[in-house]
């Protein structure tokens, strides 16, 4: 019974078109594995290196939002520890395009500029979102980022379609956030 | 300080940054674990070495397979001073290098080079 409902499980997701999955804490050490063996897949799978790139980078970004944005931390940074967080990352492969979900709690007060900031970013064509990217760069990052301020708006120009994203209220003062781009 | 050379990791590139020379130059992949703190004393170095006011050509080699968002704005940080001198007069180069093909690279450096207007941005295109 055990092997059979976990290969069910791993069969769907197969079927779904998913190369990669995580769900669970994610540190730094975490991502850079996951990262390689992503990369190693879509280099087997003869993807072209340019959609590789693509896929690997927003890849990158949506694991670090979670490191660092993610209400559920597991230790804050001591010494040369550095942030854990509790999310899921998920590549796939849907129809001709791959797509990197993530999800993760924040908390409530963060929804609304997040919200905003993403209903923003979905408006805008790939020449305006250049145009944003470039202007944010020569910016000193918003209050409380924890990098530059532009790596959801680096995973919308490197994405083919504008950004998917909900939320939903946890109760306790945090919501779940979900973020998909399709490359 | 005249030098500062640190090897290639996994995921941050390699530095050797020269002031001597006036030569500084950053080869590989760049998404460190925290972009502030691997960039921050680079950044304050090349700003000491700036504040001299010396009038020596300054060559910056950037060769970059990959870098995440967070470096770029770091990329930047670098940039803005030396552009910076430019403007007072001091001769700057900056090198931008992309490999054969690859579109990103070449575009990243195409929005970089469009904020200087005093330094020399140069795109150059390596073939493996």
């Amino acid at each position: 019974m055990l092997a059979q409902d976990f290969r069910s499980f791993f069969n769907a997701s197969r079927r779904e078109g998913v190369i990669l999955s995580f769900g669970g804490d994610l540190s730094e050490n975490v991502l850079f594995s996951l990262g390689e063996v992503l990369k190693l897949r879509m280099g087997q799978d003869a993807t072209h290196s340019s959609v590789t790139k693509r896929v690997f980078g927003i890849f990158v970004e949506q694991a670090q939002n979670i490191i660092r944005y993610s209400a559920d931390k597991v230790a804050e940074p001591t010494g040369s520890r550095g942030l854990i967080s509790a999310g899921m990352i998920v590549v796939g492969v849907a129809g001709e395009r791959f797509y990197v979900v993530c999800g993760n709690e924040v908390p409530d007060g963060d929804v609304p500029t997040l919200r905003a900031r993403l209903d923003h970013l979905t408006t805008m064509t790939g020449d305006e979102l250049k145009a944003f990217y470039r202007e944010k760069l020569r910016q000193p990052p918003d209050e409380g980022s924890l990098g530059g301020s532009i790596g959801l708006i680096e995973i919308a120009r490197r994405s083919s379609a504008p950004v998917e994203y909900d939320f939903q209220e946890l109760g306790d003062g945090r919501s779940f956030f979900c973020l998909k781009a399709y490359i | 300080m005249d030098t500062i050379s640190l090897p290639a990791t996994e995921r941050s590139p390699r530095i050797d940054f020269d002031f001597g020379r006036g030569h500084l130059a950053l080869r590989g992949e760049s998404y460190p674990e925290d972009a502030a703190a691997f960039y921050g004393p680079l950044l304050q170095a090349l700003r000491g070495y700036l504040a001299e006011a010396a009038t020596d050509p300054i060559v910056f080699e950037v060769g970059l397979a990959y870098f995440n968002s967070s470096s770029a704005k770091a990329l930047m940080n670098l940039f803005m001073p030396l552009e910076d001198a430019a403007a007072e007069g001091r001769p700057v180069t900056i090198r931008w290098f992309y490999a054969d093909g690859d579109e990103t690279i070449a575009e990243a450096g195409e929005d970089f080079a469009a904020d200087f207007s005093h330094a020399r941005f140069e795109m150059v295109e390596e073939f493996a």
